[in-house]
């Protein structure tokens, strides 16, 4: 089971809304490479594990996901607040906002929902600790190459050179 | 909201985050093992802090209050930025 801390790993606080931000963030949240995935797949590989390292490794890092997760949701939400209808219109958020106002929903920027297709589970502790490596690679390198909300991302991208890093302990002995 | 004492608490929350991630690779590290324990001795002191303010931290702690329900007053993080300086977006 899991508790709630009231807090975010990395504080999270835009200034100013900005829908048209919001549609790209979002794919951090339900895209091929977002958190959303990125919890899913270590929390769903961690059963066929091994060792004790490895279940407390993915159990972890699974778990730190989620966290991450809520980071990206909170900027979604802090760059939605108080949209006029012209902004949103302009935007061009009103396409998201027809079918979820501001609620946020985990989807690609090309707004493709979230598949289970973008994680692999294998059963296999070296397929799986190289697939988990590949995909923290993937967002160490795109969570910087957002234009904006530059903070609280490359503090993720850190996080996940720190997972890359940690997954490639058990995997290369 | 003493936002002083929230950023506290973050810094030590990742600390010993931190220092279990490693343990989880190295679980016989007794300098480690000793460092957490300091850490979470000195985090405790001041969750306690935080609940006595604002209520509980986590929805299982005690709520000192005992009059009301207050797991839901204290801010929601999604919500407050706890001072810390960000870049303008």
């Amino acid at each position: 089971m899991w508790q709630y801390e009231k807090k975010l790993q990395y504080p999270v606080k835009i200034a100013n809304p900005n829908p048209k931000y919001a549609q790209i963030i979002i794919t951090q949240y339900g895209g091929p490479d977002g958190e959303l995935g990125a919890s899913m797949r270590y929390l769903s590989q961690r059963y066929s594990m091994p060792h004790s390292e490895l279940k407390g490794l993915l159990t972890d890092i699974g778990t730190e996901e989620l966290a991450h997760l809520e980071m990206v949701c909170a900027m979604v939400y802090q760059l939605t607040r108080n949209l006029t209808p012209d902004e949103i219109v302009k935007s061009g958020f009103d396409k998201y906002f027809v079918d979820h106002t501001t609620g946020i929903y985990p989807i690609a920027a090309s707004a493709v929902p979230w598949r289970a297709e973008y994680i692999g589970v294998k059963g296999d502790v070296i397929t799986d600790l190289h697939e988990d490596m590949a995909a923290d690679a993937t967002t160490t390198k795109e969570q910087p190459a957002f234009p904006r909300g530059r903070k609280p991302l490359i503090s993720l991208a850190f996080r996940h050179f720190e997972c890359f890093r940690k997954n490639g302990i058990p995997a290369t002995i | 909201m003493d936002k002083q004492l929230v950023r506290r608490i973050h810094a030590y929350d990742f600390a010993i985050l931190e220092m279990g991630m490693y343990l989880n690779t190295h679980p016989n590290d007794t300098c480690a093992l000793q460092k957490r324990q300091e850490l979470q001795a000195e985090r405790a002191a001041l969750v306690m802090e935080y609940e006595e303010k604002y209520g509980p931290y986590v929805v299982t702690d005690k709520d000192v209050r005992g009059d009301c329900w207050t797991w839901i007053n204290s801010p929601w993080p999604w919500e407050c930025d706890w001072g810390y300086n960000h870049v303008a977006v």
